[in-house]
């Protein structure tokens, strides 16, 4: 049995009192990327009760339940720093990718945890690969949430649209990486390959907007 | 059997149309064709993890609502799409059919709600409802340019076949090839293509 909480607080701490020597973005970073580790915390305990709920086995809620569950709750402490503090863009996209880091970061470590540490190809595939799929998800989102829509209820619809798409995509993800040999491996390669085609084709275009 | 290979066919369909409102998004920097290439996308995706699911669990999905999410994606995108094309403040049509649309909608709703969910069906009809009128009342109006009025038609093709395949999957169960159902969602899948064309035309006039 795996104890989450007390890798937390044993993640959380050294963190927290980062937070309170640093200051500006620094503070505001360490700050996103606690609120992943946190909502990363919260989704297990919320996607076991819903799984609870719903009486489906383990593979059903991977694939059914905890995508929507995680990527709700990714979005719930931007959506706090967004109504609370209003923020730029680039504030918005850079916290969003620090909360996505957060949340890949602490859900890594139970991994680990939970499976081991010897086999270091199978762990660099699953660090790429769902640390790039939750980069990926948040920045749509965070994207819908500033450079798509300028009115409010446009924006909001929109961005409910972008989180059922992320949610289709992470539930993909979990399907393909589930499956052993080649299927894996593709499943893997999405998000980066995603990221990738972000990098080359689209990066330049979005910071020529600008 | 027929079910993957109808769902096979869909996917490779949207795919293409996917890869064409992508790269001419990318060309033209174009807003119409990054919100077309959003709904293609969306309508992929949950089609994707639909074959996915039933491939390696042997089953259709147990709660099937991230399937659901994605389509209602695509729904909002399209919505959003004739919007973008045709503003409602310049639409003028007081066209009855249009206003009639929530409701058939919602009459649709609940002869599905006998057989299916409550809630994945009110969205549905709320937001069928929505698209339906947005459609109609630019189908029905006059000041409308013919480019309009085509993806308006374009739009109302796919939401009547769409509720086809749901009234057909109400009616006949099974995996023949004589189920109309099949039949309807072929249809459905080349109706996609459209889009395309028409989509074209409004944003060269």
């Amino acid at each position: 049995m795996t104890y989450i909480e007390n890798i937390y607080a044993c993640l959380a701490a050294p963190l927290l009192v980062a937070i309170l020597c640093m200051r500006r973005e620094g503070r505001r970073s360490l700050l996103f990327v606690l609120a992943g580790m946190t909502t990363c915390l919260l989704s297990a305990y919320v996607s076991t009760f819903v799984t609870g709920i719903a009486g489906v086995d383990r593979a059903t809620a991977s694939f059914e339940i905890t995508p929507v569950v995680e990527e709700l709750m990714k979005l719930l402490p931007m959506a706090f720093f967004l109504l609370i503090f209003e923020p730029e863009r680039e504030i918005t996209i850079g916290g969003t990718m620090m909360v996505s880091v957060g949340f890949a970061t602490f859900e890594n470590v139970c991994f680990l945890s939970s499976y081991g540490s010897s086999d270091l190809l199978r762990l660099l595939v699953r660090g790429f690969g769902t640390g790039a799929m939750h980069v990926v998800c948040g920045v749509v989102v965070a994207m819908g949430l500033y450079f798509l829509w300028n009115q409010t209820w446009l924006r909001t619809v929109g961005v409910f649209a972008l989180l059922c798409f992320v949610i289709t995509f992470h539930a993909i993800f979990n399907i393909l990486v589930s499956q052993s040999g080649f299927v894996f491996w593709i499943g893997s390669a999405i998000p980066l390959t995603v990221v990738l085609f972000y990098l080359i084709f689209l990066a330049p275009r979005v910071a020529s907007a600008r | 059997m027929i079910e993957s290979f109808e769902n096979t066919f869909q996917i490779v369909v949207l795919l293409i149309c996917t890869n064409i409102a992508v790269f001419r998004a990318w060309k033209y920097k174009s807003r119409t064709w990054t919100l077309l290439s959003f709904f293609y996308g969306c309508f992929l995706l949950g089609d994707i993890y639909w074959l996915l699911y039933l491939v390696f669990m042997g089953q259709t999905p147990q709660i099937s609502v991230v399937s659901d999410l994605s389509w209602y994606a695509a729904i909002v995108f399209l919505y959003f799409l004739i919007r973008h094309i045709s503003p409602p403040e310049q639409v003028k049509s007081r066209s009855l059919l249009a206003w009639l649309s929530p409701g058939f909608a919602f009459v649709m709703a609940l002869y599905y709600m006998q057989r299916g969910e409550i809630v994945s069906n009110l969205i549905y009809a709320g937001l069928m409802g929505l698209l339906l009128h947005a459609s109609l009342s630019r189908l029905t109006d006059k000041g409308q340019t013919a480019p309009i009025r085509m993806v308006a038609g374009a739009v109302l093709t796919l939401c009547l076949l769409e509720y086809a395949l749901w009234t057909a999957s109400c009616i006949w169960e099974g995996d023949s090839p004589l189920n109309p159902y099949i039949w309807i969602d072929f249809l459905l899948s080349i109706s996609f293509l459209l889009l395309i064309p028409a989509t074209q035309k409004a944003v060269e006039t």
